[in-house]
């Protein structure tokens, strides 16, 4: 790595900021350096690929089905969704189900990085709230739906906790964790600048400990979006959820198929969001790596 | 002045108790090259973290100008052997690290640690990130970083320690033109005899388990020095006894027994 460089040498690692090439530097026999280009778009070949595959066979499959109604073809679950996206009542029944999520989502965010960055930092902290962690941690969530249901009824507020209570544990594990593996000579050097404990926090601890709490957010994203779905198809029927049953019990298996893919393409747009964030605020991790 | 005086220093571990340092005394001069030189785990470094309040001693005290010391301060900066630099963030607001530790906002401790940059030569890589510089580098910005705030102490826990043997030398070279110039109080860490010998006014040579001080050298090598007082006999003689010292502690039968 960069130890075996000759000092004074022009730094090997070209500046990329916009990371839209992904590339080899290699040295050609007349000296000047050449770079082998590995397009961004060749990882997206195989992924496109890998799921057009697996849509191809289950079309297949579903057209071989004597009848759709228990396994549909998927350009029968698309068109369901085409003729579900013209209705009112499928926006509703979205926004229902987003409204909740969203405000349980955040919240989920908010407590979880605050509750990690205490638990990670302080080890009293950490004994205290370590019971219910490992408690909230060995339980499947899902058991207390009924629970909060009985609480706070079947409006937005069960709903919310529900989203929350899913989303919530892996942000606060993850950021802990963030927070305990700084590296501790990072910590050292701030000490030796003799520097407050908030400015220590703030601008060593912190930002070093964003791959941890980015990791929490994209993890506990995707929990958040089970706990939606999960109450809903449990106890309240709103929403999703509730078209979901309905076409169930109607054995309406095209729309039953059109609004799980809608869920998924959710959750799908919600952690290719997520991915984002934690890329950029964590940038220099990856080029890090890159670069070792 | 720099006292250090009657320093111990206990471990409890499984086996007992583990005595690191026993009655370390020494001075260091204002503005003296003062070198600490002993094998592996003799606990130089945690002498120098003691200096620098990142270590409580278990006994004695150390003081800095008569006042004892009792945490890091404002006087005291540290150069660390693995360059210690923020990843995240370029070369310029590392310099302006310690700055900004001590309450300038990023844009005035950026601003300030221009012409420490300027001093170690990277001035062109203010926009780098570490992991973009060869080690000579990365610890040219360590060493901008303390300089930066300003310190009466210099602190080097073997600071060339992780970089190869002809980046050594430069560096070495290098600090020596800044100590003529800057004319600071330093205390350098180091395992290397050359190193020690070429670049202070005295060596403190340890002994270990437990730690204590051997023997203190002066070093009458005349200033400004270069590369050439490397070929001197002085030099040569110098290094010789430090190794037969340092030879004589790490249990070669070969080697002459300690006195």
């Amino acid at each position: 790595m960069a130890l075996e460089q000759r000092e004074g040498s022009v730094p090997v690692v070209a500046h990329q900021t916009g990371g839209a090439v992904d590339g080899e530097v290699g040295v050609v026999d007349n000296g000047t350096v050449s770079i082998e280009v590995a397009h961004r778009w060749v990882p997206w070949l195989f992924r496109i690929g890998s799921v057009g595959l697996v849509l191809l066979i289950w079309e297949l499959y579903g057209r071989a089905q004597e009848t759709t109604l228990f396994f549909v073809p998927f350009t029968g679950v698309v068109s369901a969704l085409w003729e579900l996206a013209q209705t009112a009542e499928f926006w509703d029944a979205y926004r229902q189900t987003l409204i909740p999520f969203v405000w349980g989502w955040l919240l989920a965010l908010v407590v979880g990085i605050a509750l990690g960055l205490l638990i990670g930092r302080f080890r009293t902290f950490e004994a205290i709230t370590k019971p219910y962690v490992t408690f909230l941690n060995a339980l499947p969530v899902s058991t207390l739906v009924p629970i909060a249901v009985i609480l706070l009824g079947i409006g937005y507020a069960s709903r919310i906790l529900v989203v929350f209570l899913f989303g919530v544990i892996e942000v606060t594990l993850n950021t802990a964790a963030g927070v305990r593996y700084v590296n501790r000579d990072l910590v050292e050097m701030g000490e030796s600048f003799n520097a407050t404990q908030w400015r220590l926090f703030r601008k060593v601890i912190l930002p070093a400990s964003t791959p941890g709490i980015m990791a929490g957010v994209r993890i506990g994203t995707g929990r958040a979006v089970v706990g939606m779905v999960v109450v809903e198809i449990l106890l309240v029927a709103v929403g999703m959820g509730r078209l979901i049953l309905r076409y169930r019990g109607r054995f309406q298996s095209a729309e039953l198929f059109a609004v799980v893919l809608a869920l998924i393409l959710f959750g799908i747009v919600l952690q290719v969001v997520a991915r984002r964030i934690e890329r950029r605020v964590s940038r220099w991790k990856y080029e890090m790596e890159r670069a070792t | 002045m720099i006292e250090i005086q009657n320093i111990g220093r206990q471990f409890n571990t499984r086996d007992g108790t583990f005595e690191a340092l026993k009655d370390v005394n020494f001075a260091v001069e204002d503005k003296e090259f003062f070198s600490i030189i002993g094998p592996s785990g003799c606990g130089k470094t945690t002498l120098l973290k003691m200096v620098a309040g990142l270590i409580k001693p278990s006994s004695g005290s150390i003081t800095v100008d008569g006042q004892p010391v009792v945490g890091p301060g404002n006087d005291r900066a540290m150069v660390f052997q693995h360059f210690v630099l923020l990843p995240w963030a370029d070369v310029l607001t590392n310099v302006g690290f310690g700055l900004e530790m001590r309450g300038l906002s990023r844009k005035e401790s950026r601003e300030a640690a221009k012409p420490f940059l300027d001093r170690v030569g990277l001035t062109r890589f203010s926009e780098h990130y570490p992991h973009e510089l060869s080690g000579g580098m990365q610890q040219r910005v360590g060493l901008a970083r303390a300089l930066a705030v300003g310190p009466d102490i210099l602190l080097m826990d073997e600071p060339f320690g992780a970089l190869d043997a002809q980046t050594r030398q430069l560096m070495q070279e290098d600090l020596m033109r800044l100590w003529d110039g800057e004319q600071k109080t330093v205390i350098f860490v180091t395992h290397s005899m050359d190193e020690a010998a070429y670049l202070s006014d005295r060596v403190l040579v340890m002994d270990t388990h437990p730690g204590t001080v051997r023997e203190i050298l002066d070093v009458p090598l005349p200033r400004p020095r270069d590369e050439s007082v490397r070929r001197t006999p002085v030099f040569n003689e110098l290094t010789a006894h430090m190794w037969h010292e340092l030879r004589g502690m790490m249990g070669d039968p070969t080697a002459a027994a300690p006195e």
